[in-house]
């Protein structure tokens, strides 16, 4: 109530100041009345009751002026006129006022619009209900460390089943994925889930029900997207049928637009609450929990150990030294974006640094200017605080204004980043401007002001009214603590910078060395088809293959087309296999060490159509059938890892793809980077499609063309309609998944390198404004030089090595920040180490460069000082 | 004639800390505007507390932004426009609590004394 009452009263005599003045006046006028009425009526003459009055109650006017000072918005009021003065002066300042706060804009902006990215994808929790609830199941070896986010399906079914600490756990897997419409098929992310996938995510449909277990293999529900991309509406998706993998579906309900989970999925076909892979060491699926309220992660882990151990005393074969974990889905989902984050949080903080340490030197120089008024002030008995308010004043002005049009950078820019972003960045679509960014920005601005004008406010609380006006900065008698406090600032925003542009550098050469690298293959002229033929049964494979085979051949008639072949385990494609091998007649294997590689299912002409050469032996062929005997192609890491120098073909090789029949290698060709240029080339073992049809009607056609790889999309789709419509398919080329692949590596260098480019800049207007102000200050000394005959070169070259050496001394202690940093970033160099003498060399150059540029028009100037005129003047 | 000369006086100001209650007391009687109130407690305590106006005017808003006191613009008997306080419900609340504190320690003061003489 009264704190309510003190509000609204102070506001209202904010803002209705003449009404309190006129109130108080009346009352003040009053009780004088009253008093001198009082007075009057024991007798007084009118004059006499008036004296006795004032003598009495005191002065009128100072009563009036008691009165009105009360209350908070007094102080308030004297703070917005002091503000308002603040402002005069920075008016009166342009060229101050406008560089001081471009300068804190550019560094507020890019602090705003990064830390807005940083909140949404790393700070604010999940859009999901109980967010903070939901886990994550991985397996975990004790033994070597390793961690996959998977989980078999019996032991995730006996998590589920045992852990009191979970309330609910589904499993679920899947990807992208061919969907047939009963008049199109679409390509789009699918994936399994059991019954519990709704509990675990509290999901409610939009339109119609949530399956049950009874529905598996049933039934689907879809996002409300895809319901209205593809039947118009969310009422007319339900009740009708869609094809995955040849099972008919049943949509059973819609899920809100705004739930996509896992990875942007589109469709969640209905799977059964047993998983049916009952193996335990087939790790086909991921899982994710909700943990009952009020149980912490750490004794949720608690309970897994316990079931791990139990888990491991029951299946001492499968379950070995394998533990369960429950982690954090937040965690689990912003993980790999978190170092990339934090790494161009820890660089736009660099560019707020130099921004408040360019923002400092100019607040100096202009408090250098004001020394005498402040000499002056002191005298007259102004206290250290009075003297330093207006320059913090005046810092959280600028900052304030600063900070507003750094927020009108950060829309633009944060759009900008968005759709710069590699499509792995989680979250990206929730990003936007929001309150807790606005909050930040305002705290940023405030500490800005704090940090920028704390220097020039202690040294204008330290000023000697004395020293301070004998001293004459237009003489060249300046102090010198003065100019070494403003050399210092300098250094230090060359250092800052420094480390930003070696950053930058080691960024930029591993992009270089990535685009430049080898992959093993042609990656140019490559058209890439997704094609995911429906087949369920055997019979279904061997139709799709088959399918496949004629396929190949009519495209490789379309005009403009070279080669054509399909490929499961295309690289940087989205299906792929791996796993162990046995060999007869290679190296001998350790056991435990079991020899692992790539396996890929491809037709012939797959290694013609990508340009990886066949170093041995030959290509698959249309002898090589399911009826005749097994061959497989192997790359050369894998014939040097388990033949050695032996020649392999003629071999026998066996691994668990599908089959376990020995298969005869056949050939030998040269290694290929399988998942981004990043990746060293590893062992790769090729099998055919007519004896694999299982893992060969999802592929990828590939397409040597001899002209512009996607001007053919249209006559290749049409093609494709021709031999079966219910063929889903989309559309790339591989110069396009290589340069997506190396998404998150060009994302980091594009936007170090921009960070970098602003920081040069406000370094160069550091160098330049420090140059500038002491050659002006200097102008009385250089001109007495100069009358004495002083070269104009020479006073060029004092000039140009002052800031050389400024620049010296900011780079080699930029050098010894960026040895201490250098490890923040070793993770996402390739081909290029931290100390990378290049990127060193190069940093430096560039700062001694712009140092000297910046310090040359001040020097130019300091050559064309007119003594005469310098003498005269004052 | 000027019975008693305010600077001729012995020591008329209001004990620390107890204007409020002061103000607060006058006020439970009846409504009144501040030189009513001045005139009151001096009339009462028989010129022993005399009040600045200053401070009882600033102490007014005080207690008004408490809370303690509504106030409102009326006219005097001889028809001049005056801003009356009245106490308000908590303001008669603060005023039982002030009063039962200042009695306790009023009595701790006197036994005191008492005790010394």
């Amino acid at each position: 109530m009264s704190l309510w009452r003190q509000l609204t009263y102070g506001l209202r005599s904010l803002t209705h100041r003449a009404k309190r003045d006129r109130d108080v006046a009346d009352e003040v006028e009053q009780y004088f009345e009253e008093a001198a009425a009082a007075w009057r009526s024991r007798g007084l003459s009118a004059e006499e009751a008036r004296r006795a009055a004032r003598l009495e109650a005191g002065n009128m006017t100072i009563v009036k002026e008691r009165v009105n000072s009360y209350g908070w918005e007094n102080a308030a009021r004297s703070f917005v006129g002091d503000l308002r003065l603040a402002g005069r002066q920075l008016r009166k300042h342009p060229a101050f006022t406008l560089t001081a706060t471009l300068t804190l804009a550019l560094g507020i902006g890019a602090n705003t619009a990064i830390f807005s990215v940083v909140q949404t994808v790393l700070l604010a929790p999940l859009p999901y209900q109980n967010a903070n609830r939901l886990a994550v199941l991985d397996t975990h070896w004790t033994n070597s460390g390793h961690t996959t986010p998977r989980v078999t399906g019996p032991d995730a079914e006996d998590v589920r089943d045992q852990a009191r600490s979970i309330e609910a756990a589904s499993l679920y897997n899947g990807g992208n994925l061919g969907v047939q419409l009963h008049d199109h098929s679409v390509y789009t992310v699918v994936t399994w889930v059991d019954a519990n996938f709704a509990r675990v995510f509290s999901l409610q449909p939009i339109a119609g029900y949530l399956f049950t277990d009874a529905d598996a293999h049933h039934a689907a529900l879809v996002s409300e997207r895809f319901a209205r991309d593809n039947f118009g509406s969310t009422q007319a998706a339900l009740g009708q049928v869609l094809h995955v993998e040849n099972e008919p579906l049943v949509i059973k309900g819609v899920l809100p637009a705004t739930f996509d989970f896992p990875a942007g999925t589109q469709v969640w076909e209905a799977y059964p609450l047993r998983p049916e892979s009952r193996s335990r060491t087939a790790f086909n699926y991921k899982a994710v929990g909700r943990l009952r309220p009020g149980v912490s992660f750490q004794t949720a882990q608690t309970e897994l150990n316990e079931i791990s151990r139990r888990l491991e005393t029951a299946y001492p074969g499968e379950n070995r030294n394998k533990r369960l974990l429950a982690l954090p889905l937040q965690k689990a989902l912003t993980g790999d974006a978190r170092p990339t984050l934090l790494l161009l949080w820890a660089t736009v903080g660099f560019i707020l640094l130099i921004a408040c340490v360019n923002v400092t030197h100019l607040q100096l120089v202009r408090s250098m200017e004001r020394q005498r008024e402040i000499a002056i002030r002191k005298a007259l008995g102004s206290s250290g605080w009075h003297v330093m308010q207006p320059v913090i004043l005046e810092g959280l002005l600028v900052s304030l204004i600063g900070g507003m049009a750094g927020v009108l950078l950060a829309f633009p820019a944060v759009h900008v980043l968005v759709a710069m972003a590699p499509k792995e960045l989680p979250r990206a679509d929730e990003i936007h401007l929001n309150g807790w960014v606005l909050a930040f920005t305002l705290g940023l601005a405030v500490l800005t002001a704090l940090v920028s004008s704390l220097l020039p406010a202690l040294r204008a609380a330290k000023v000697d009214p004395a020293g301070a006006m004998k001293q004459d900065v237009s003489r060249g008698m300046g102090r010198h603590g003065a100019a070494r406090l403003r050399d210092g600032l300098v250094v230090a925003e060359v250092a800052a910078t420094f480390v930003l542009a070696v950053g930058a550098g080691l960024l930029l050469h591993t992009m270089m060395t990535l685009m430049s690298r080898d992959m093993g293959y042609q990656t140019r002229q490559l058209l890439v088809v997704d094609a995911d033929a429906p087949a369920h049964s055997e019979q279904d494979a061997h139709r799709a293959v088959q399918q496949f085979n004629e396929l190949f051949a009519q495209l490789a008639a379309v005009p403009g087309v070279e080669h054509v072949a399909g490929i499961m385990g295309l690289p940087m494609g989205n299906y792929g296999s791996n796993g162990y091998y046995k060999t007869r007649g290679g190296l001998p294997v350790d056991p435990g060490h079991e020899a692992s590689s790539i396996f890929s299912v491809a037709s012939p002409g797959y290694f013609q159509a990508m340009g990886i050469p066949i170093k041995r032996g030959r290509d698959f062929s249309a002898q090589d059938t399911f009826e005749s005997p097994f061959v497989a192609v192997i790359s050369e890491s894998l014939a040097k890892q388990s033949f050695g120098d032996a020649d392999p073909v003629g071999k026998q090789i066996q691994c668990g793809l599908d089959s376990d029949k020995w298969m005869t290698v056949v050939g030998v060709v040269g290694d290929v980077r399988q998942e981004s240029p990043a990746e060293n080339p590893g062992p790769a073992l090729y099998m055919p499609m007519t004896q694999h049809p299982f893992y060969a009607n999802q592929i990828h056609i590939v397409l040597r063309t001899e002209v512009k790889p996607l001007t053919l999309m249209n006559a290749v789709e049409e093609k494709i309609a021709q031999v079966n419509p219910f063929i889903a398919l989309r559309f790339t080329t591989m110069d396009a998944m290589v340069n997506q692949s190396v998404a998150a590596e060009r994302f980091r260098a594009a936007l170090i390198s921009s960070f970098a480019g602003v920081g040069l800049l406000l370094a160069m207007l550091g160098v330049y404004g420090t140059m500038a102000y002491s050659v002006a200050q200097r102008t009385f000394e250089i001109g007495i030089r100069m009358a004495f005959g002083a070269e104009k070169g020479a006073i060029l070259r004092t000039v140009l090595e002052h800031a050389a050496k400024l620049a010296c001394c900011g780079i080699a202690a930029g050098l010894v920040l960026s040895l201490i940093l250098a490890r923040l970033v070793t993770g996402m160099l390739v081909g290029v180490r931290p100390m990378d003498p290049f990127s060193l060399g190069a940093a430096a150059l560039l700062l001694l460069l712009t140092a000297l540029a910046a310090a040359f028009a001040p020097g130019w100037k300091a050559t064309h000082i007119d003594s005469m005129a310098a003498l005269r003047a004052e | 004639m000027l019975t008693s000369s305010p600077m001729a006086d012995p020591n008329t100001d209001v004990i620390q800390g107890t204007l409020d209650m002061l103000i607060l007391k006058t006020l439970s009687l009846e409504p009144m505007h501040g030189f009513g109130i001045a005139r009151r407690v001096e009339q009462i305590s028989r010129g022993v507390f005399k009040m600045n106006p200053g401070s009882l005017l600033t102490a007014l808003q005080r207690l008004e932004r408490a809370g303690w006191l509504d106030a409102e613009w009326r006219q005097t008997e001889n028809s001049r426009r005056a801003k009356f306080y009245t106490l308000t419900r908590t303001g008669k609340k603060q005023l039982e609590n002030e009063t039962a504190d200042w009695t306790r320690r009023a009595s701790a003061i006197a036994r005191l004394l008492k005790a010394e003489g």
